[in-house]
């Protein structure tokens, strides 16, 4: 029997595959490092659309739309511990999900490490800005559902902005908001926010995210080949940008709650 | 919402609406029945309105079709992926339609992490039952090559908010996005016993049938609630589920609980359904 054979799901084929195109793809081969990048400036990020508080059942949530990257994130909590010991903190629970159509292959339904990874990273990129000591005995569980995922750096980033405006969305007293960047090298150049391609293309990628109210760094995250030199001015670019991130979801913030 | 019933209220006015906030969750039943009894319901309509609904078609770039629906406050996502697969020994020339809704923790505080629970399986049998029982894709037209290669459509549904009905979003979801599908065009090499596909030519698929439906509440054996909210849902005696298609024909009544017996005022009651859910479909039927 086919591994992903679920009883509690409608099964299909035991075996399906996606289809196997006659043509490869043109811009994968034609792109080389001389090449200007496409569409927009490499200090570019792309716009932002945030609007918190769509899902009137959750306590708190957000929506954000960076061009192909669609993240839906709700807030359910501060509720009672499930764990019958004693916690003097509260607990932050953060769970990824990607919808079956989000990836350019389809994911099935079943939980895999891809999922944990992005969860991590975003619960370390927000844990340090939740005051949990002052909720004892509780949990905030923190939902994010991945719609379209245009680049895993683009994600992680854009979920770590949704899930910090939903923690504000639903009056959870944090230090501060937590705005994240990604950065991608390529040759010489740093480009900010890369996408799927972009990203695949690089020789490096690092995502940092921060408060930049109070100017501190809660996660940075650096893979691939890069020097000391190059991480730093990464770090510096992601930084900038984040300062104009946190004044955008400020902004949205307020918005929602003037309206409300 | 987000300040919760805890926060202290700084006018009457929001006094009377905590007060009436605490009502609700210690006696959901009798708060229901005093709106009713004023012949309005909680959140101001009538009995037979129905909640606005949205559709937005084709916004998801990584599914070959895509739809989004929010109908009230209810919102749910449907994408669907294409993917080639062997037909069964004893259909050879015939794909696979495979519907499935998720009910994910995000959407409501009653549903937890983990596997589909028993409501996303009920929820997705019927959804099965409604596409493809009723037809809405001639499954002969999903072959490429009979007896090798057929195209399977995955039609995966994802709950973003529950704020009830969601069958009724979802169905909708789902036939939007099956029309708003395009599908590559594919070839079977008999030599190598592959299937391969254009890139630039993508084909739309052939419905044959529209289905749309509509979900009724009985509450206290008499009185019909159109498109139930989640907060009504629970304290209904019975729920009726219409599905009707484009004509619009039956394809299928459900009627699930107490409220529903043999005699004749019963009868009168799924007649009534019928005949709203009728009017309801040509309503919904101009969206898609």
């Amino acid at each position: 029997m086919a591994q992903n054979y679920d009883r509690r799901r409608i099964n299909g084929p035991e075996d399906s595959y996606p289809p196997i195109f006659e043509e490869e793809e043109e811009d994968t081969l034609s792109w080389n490092i001389a090449k200007p990048r496409e569409g927009r400036s490499p200090q570019d990020i792309r716009p932002i659309f945030l609007q918190p508080g769509l899902i009137n059942q959750a306590n708190g949530s957000a929506y954000i739309e960076t061009d192909k990257t669609k993240i839906a994130c709700a807030v359910y909590g501060p509720r009672q511990s499930k764990t019958t010991t004693f916690s003097e903190n509260g607990r932050l629970n953060v769970e990824v999900k990607f919808s079956p159509f989000s990836c350019a292959r389809r994911k099935a339904p079943l939980r895999d490490a891809e999922d944990r990874s992005l969860a991590v990273s975003i619960h370390q990129a927000v844990l340090s800005s939740v005051r949990l000591e002052l909720l004892p005995k509780s949990t905030i569980d923190v939902f994010i559902t991945i719609i379209e995922n245009d680049g895993i750096e683009g994600c992680i980033s854009s979920g770590t902005i949704a899930a910090s405006a939903a923690l504000a969305d639903a009056g959870i007293e944090v230090l501060g908001l937590v705005a994240s960047c990604s950065a991608a090298a390529l040759g010489d150049e740093i480009w900010l926010d890369p996408t799927e391609k972009e990203a695949r293309k690089s020789e490096g990628t690092l995502i940092l995210a921060c408060m930049p109210a109070l100017g501190i760094v809660t996660n940075v995250w650096q893979s691939g080949r890069m020097t000391v030199e190059k991480a730093t001015q990464c770090l510096d670019l992601c930084q900038e940008r984040c300062t104009d991130i946190h004044a955008v979801v400020a902004q949205s913030l307020l918005e929602t709650s003037k309206a409300s | 919402m987000s300040a919760g019933p805890s926060a202290v209220p700084d006018s009457p006015a929001e006094a009377d609406s905590l007060r009436a906030q605490i009502f609700q969750r210690l006696h959901p039943r009798a708060y229901l029945e005093r709106f009713l009894a004023e012949n309005v319901r909680p959140d101001g309509r009538a009995f037979s309105e129905w909640r606005d609904v949205s559709l937005n078609v084709g916004s998801i770039s990584t599914a070959d079709g895509s739809a989004l629906v929010r109908m009230g406050d209810t919102t749910v996502v449907c994408g669907v992926k294409a993917e080639i697969a062997e037909p069964e020994l004893d259909h050879p020339d015939e794909g696979y339609l495979v519907p499935n809704l998720d009910l994910p923790a995000m959407c409501s505080s009653k549903f937890k992490p983990g596997p589909p629970t028993e409501e996303a399986q009920v929820l997705s049998d019927r959804l099965n039952q409604a596409l493809v029982m009723s037809g809405v894709i001639s499954l002969s037209s999903l072959c490429i090559h009979s007896g090798r290669s057929v195209w399977t459509l995955y039609v995966d549904a994802t709950c973003i908010n529950y704020a009830g009905n969601a069958f009724d979003a979802t169905l909708l979801a789902m036939v939007a996005a099956l029309k708003n599908t395009r599908i590559p065009q594919a070839s079977f090499d008999e030599e190598s016993g592959r299937t391969v596909c254009s890139r630039k030519n993508r084909v739309p698929l052939t419905l044959s049938r529209f289905p749309t439906s509509a979900s009724f509440g009985i509450f206290d054996a008499s009185q019909i609630l159109a498109d139930p909210t989640a907060f009504e849902e629970p304290l209904l005696d019975a729920t009726v589920c219409v599905v009707v298609d484009e004509e619009p024909e039956l394809i299928s009544v459900n009627g699930v609980g107490l409220g529903i017996t043999t005699t004749v005022d019963s009868q009168k009651t799924i007649q009534a359904c019928i005949s709203a859910a009728k009017n309801r479909s040509l309503e919904l039927q101009k969206l898609l």
